[in-house]
């Protein structure tokens, strides 16, 4: 396997003036020489090969839209180096966008006014895709989504999700080699969502395009990722496979009970009382989960404990999911 | 075939403006309510001149000149210190960057639809109608030929001097005010609100070393003169050649030092 992109200890500062408050204060700004420099990304380095869908994940602010920026020429990097198949895409950026396709959750690159055939023709000229390419494409469509009823409605008519599934096939539309999808399934109801994630698959798939995905919603990680990145505040944490990502903290277990009672008092007196397993309760409409580390303390004397003090009146055992992992390490970061 | 990349944007304009027909009529509207006011205000200049030459200009002439000024505003306006503006606040700037295209050329063949239909809908039928009302004030031979190469290249300045003062936009992140100013400026110092004719000895001497006037002075001598002298025109047109060359390299440059030093402070 050939390494589509490669980076190397890349790092983007931004300058932000330091703004001050009030009518006087904006004044004052006007003049101000008064900056401060963000860290936006710190020392970046990996590499990533044709065909892969590669998780980018973080805490919201932590530099996954500015990575994605510089790979695709959009930004230039303050130190460090980056290869996109071969291109350095801030010198070479229209070159580089031939063999690259992006989608960002909350724009579109569809013309507004028109029928999405229309921006899909307008897109084939743009990138010159032959005929005979852009037929195949259009009957792989046709066959993994049921687009015939949007190819002729305007996209401004277009829900949310539909916009979203137009705005996928059209960065897969010059068969680019790397697709970014920055957020593709923000906002989207959970059936919108797999049929996205599906969609993605296949033509990952189909046509070996790697994929670089930015998400919130793990759901999206455990269907498409088998490899995830972490970074946080700028910096590396984590990359690996995901599974390899469920042993990374020991080996860790969900235990979820119902007590009689008001749910939220019970949790908060809970949160005391397991405090030496130190396990981490949290609680929603139905459910008290405690995530227990089976290193330190056993399921089953955490449950012996709770059913002492309360009275359960179900219960069950879950494995780690990806989720939780992901939200412990955003939490307390990896030792 | 590169060129195909082009026309395929023009089209979609053509496509576009047409999903906007109410904001056609609006500005037809907007037009007629513009040019009554120029009707008048010159009439009361030339009244109260009590002459009926004024500056080697009658007030048919004057008329003539300035209702074609104004169809040739708004031919040739396109909005894009707005649309730049605009594209970098929302951060839709990011996707048209990533075109397989020099952001420049995919702006402006992204508006030549636009463009088409402003002039088909708006100069024409203007043009028409004044030739038809004026009797033969507009002559009709070898200087329309030179007229359509002088918008041509007045398309391109205007064009070219919009760019720039989009580029603005990157640093300031405040559209109204500049595009408000560019504006001014541009109509005032092209002749498209006062005849070139009418400016003081000091300013027109001024005007003559700017590039506004190739924007619509220029043009619109070329159209109205009925003998069109060789050396003149050419000389104009020269002018104006020379004038796209210099801007599209200022624009070139000044777009390419601008999106390097703003991507590097952030913005
Ligand atoms: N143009 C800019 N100018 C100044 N600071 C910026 C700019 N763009 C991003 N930042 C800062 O850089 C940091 C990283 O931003 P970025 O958009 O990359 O985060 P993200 O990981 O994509 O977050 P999210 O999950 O919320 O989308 C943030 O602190 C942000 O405020
Ligand atoms: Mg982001």
């Amino acid at each position: 396997m050939s390494e589509i992109i490669e980076i190397k200890n890349i790092s983007k500062e931004f300058k932000v003036l330091n703004r001050h408050e009030g009518l006087k204060g904006s004044f004052k700004d006007l003049f101000s020489r008064d900056y401060k420099i963000v860290h936006a990304v710190d020392n970046i380095s990996m590499s990533i090969s044709q065909g892969e869908i590669v998780g980018y994940l973080g805490p919201n602010g932590t530099g996954k839209s500015t990575t994605i920026k510089m790979m695709t020429g959009v930004l230039e990097p303050t130190s460090g180096e980056i290869l996109v198949n071969g291109n350095v895409p801030y010198r070479d950026r229209a070159k580089n966008a031939q063999d690259i396709g992006v989608v960002f959750g909350q724009r579109s690159q569809l013309w507004w006014a028109l029928p999405l055939v229309e921006s899909f023709k307008l897109l084939k000229d743009i990138y010159q895709i032959s005929d005979d390419s852009y037929n195949s494409i259009m009957k792989l469509y046709k066959s993994l989504v049921d687009i015939e009823p949007l190819l002729h409605k305007p996209v401004r008519q277009m829900s949310l999700g539909q916009r979203t599934l137009s705005d996928i096939l059209a960065a897969f539309l010059h068969d680019p080699k790397i697709v970014f999808l920055d957020e593709p399934t923000i906002g989207l109801d959970v059936s919108m969502k797999s049929r996205i994630r599906a969609l993605i698959h296949a033509l990952n798939k189909e046509k070996n395009t790697t994929v670089i995905l930015t998400t919130h919603d793990m759901g999206d990680v455990d269907a498409l990722c088998r490899r995830i990145v972490i970074i946080d505040k700028g910096k590396m944490l984590y990359d690996n496979d995901i599974g390899h990502l469920k042993g990374f903290f020991g080996s860790y277990r969900t235990l979820k009970i119902r007590p009689s009672g008001d749910i939220k008092e019970q949790s908060e007196k809970l949160k005391n009382e397991l405090d030496r397993f130190s396990a981490a309760v949290s609680v929603d409409n139905e459910w008290i989960s405690v995530l227990i580390n089976e290193e330190k303390a056993k399921v089953m004397e955490v449950l012996g404990e709770i059913q002492k003090l309360h009275d359960v009146r179900d219960m069950k055992l879950e494995e780690i999911s990806t989720e939780d992992v992901i939200k412990k390490i955003y939490e307390e970061g990896v030792e | 075939m590169k060129i195909k990349r082009y026309f395929a944007l023009t089209r979609a304009g053509i496509l576009e403006s047409f999903q906007y027909r109410l904001a056609m009529l609006v500005m037809i509207a907007g037009n007629l309510l513009y040019l009554t006011v120029v009707y008048f205000f010159w009439k009361a200049v030339y009244s109260s001149s009590g002459s009926d030459v004024v500056n080697g200009m009658t007030f048919s002439d004057t008329l003539i000149y300035l209702v074609l000024a104004t169809a040739l505003f708004n031919f040739m306006e396109m909005y894009t210190v707005w649309e730049i503006g605009r594209n970098i606040q929302s951060g839709k700037i990011v996707l048209d960057l990533l075109k397989p295209m020099r952001y420049r050329s995919y702006l402006f063949w992204s508006y030549s639809g636009t463009l088409a239909t402003q002039f088909v809908f708006t100069f024409l039928p203007t043009f028409i109608i004044v030739c038809i009302a004026t009797k033969g004030a507009v002559p009709l031979g070898t200087n329309l030929f030179y007229f359509v190469i002088s918008v041509v290249m007045a398309v391109i300045i205007n064009y070219a001097v919009d760019f720039m003062t989009g580029t603005i936009c990157l640093y300031t992140e405040s559209i109204w005010g500049i595009n408000i100013m560019k504006q001014v400026i541009v109509l005032l110092l092209s002749g498209a609100t006062i005849p070139v004719a009418f400016f003081p000895e000091g300013m027109k001497k001024a005007v003559g070393y700017m590039p506004f006037q190739s924007i619509y002075n220029t043009p619109l001598t070329i159209l109205l003169n009925e003998k069109p002298d060789f050396t003149e025109v050419f000389k104009a047109l020269g002018t104006q050649a020379f004038w796209c060359a210099a801007l599209l390299i200022l624009s070139s440059l000044f777009w390419k030092v601008s999106l390097r030093k703003i991507t590097v402070n952030g913005g």
